[in-house]
């Protein structure tokens, strides 16, 4: 077991800054060694936390999201914060994806969380002065790398 | 890396406009998208159809801008459809059950 290393990074609650998040997550998971499949899988989950934030946290005001990349051994543990009021992550209650619905039933929104949940092995959110979002995801073991 | 930039262009054939929908199409981009395809959804004798061949990326916020186009076509009884929808683009709409909804149909 090797010690946990982790990157942190911190932008303003904007949504012309969520590439930056997702630029930074590709740089540490291809340090990892994950796929590209499994990169793209948390590039789209990350910016879901990240998007909340920047949608629902400050309410229009100025604000910043905290990120942080925890590495441990295959496993990766991102945690996204902001310290704004702290919001309940919108959902569709009784069924979030579109499956077997018809086109009056399907709605545009509430799919942030549940991509998140579909992509990400675990996915925890916490309120604490603000909202946290910690996604993680455990590499593929390939016979190459291992 | 390069930063994928979101692109849109738009192409009018006979009875049809094509919007070539490029890059990351994201939160940040939302907006213009919305501006975008709002006057095209009103021409309801012309098909509609998104090319998405040259798109990187999409989030949420993507997805629920097609439902909404999607849903604003059907309401006028209009036809639309997606086409050209790269592998790890189509995981995305398969996961979250939209697939069905934006083939080629009358």
């Amino acid at each position: 077991m090797t010690k946990e290393r982790s990157v942190k990074l911190t932008v303003p609650a904007l949504p012309e800054y969520v590439d930056l998040v997702r630029l930074t997550l590709y740089g540490v998971a291809s340090k990892m060694k994950f796929t590209f499949e499994e990169i793209e899988d948390m590039k789209v989950a990350i910016s879901e936390a990240c998007n909340n934030a920047v949608l629902h946290a400050y309410g229009g005001e100025e604000g910043k999201i905290e990120i942080e990349f925890a590495v441990n051994d295959d496993e990766l543990s991102i945690t996204v914060r902001d310290f704004g009021r702290s919001f309940t992550i919108e959902e569709n209650k009784a069924s979030p994806s579109l499956h077997g619905k018809s086109i009056d039933e399907i709605q545009s929104g509430g799919l942030g969380l549940y991509l998140m949940q579909a992509l990400m092995d675990r996915v925890e959110v916490r309120h604490e002065g603000g909202t946290s979002v910690l996604l993680t995801k455990k590499r593929m073991k390939s016979e190459e790398t291992a | 890396m390069v930063t994928n930039k979101f692109t849109l262009r738009t192409e009018n054939r006979e009875g049809q406009t094509i919007v070539y929908v490029g890059g990351e199409f994201d939160l940040e981009v939302a907006t213009q998208m919305r501006a975008a395809m709002e006057p095209l959804i009103e021409l309801a004798d012309r098909r509609l159809t998104i090319n998405l061949q040259d798109l990187k990326y999409i989030d949420s916020t993507g997805i629920g801008i097609l439902i909404s186009v999607l849903k604003a076509r059907h309401a006028r009884k209009a036809p639309f459809d997606v086409e050209h929808v790269p592998s790890h683009i189509r995981k995305l709409f398969d996961m979250t059950g939209i697939t069905p909804f934006l083939a080629k149909a009358e």
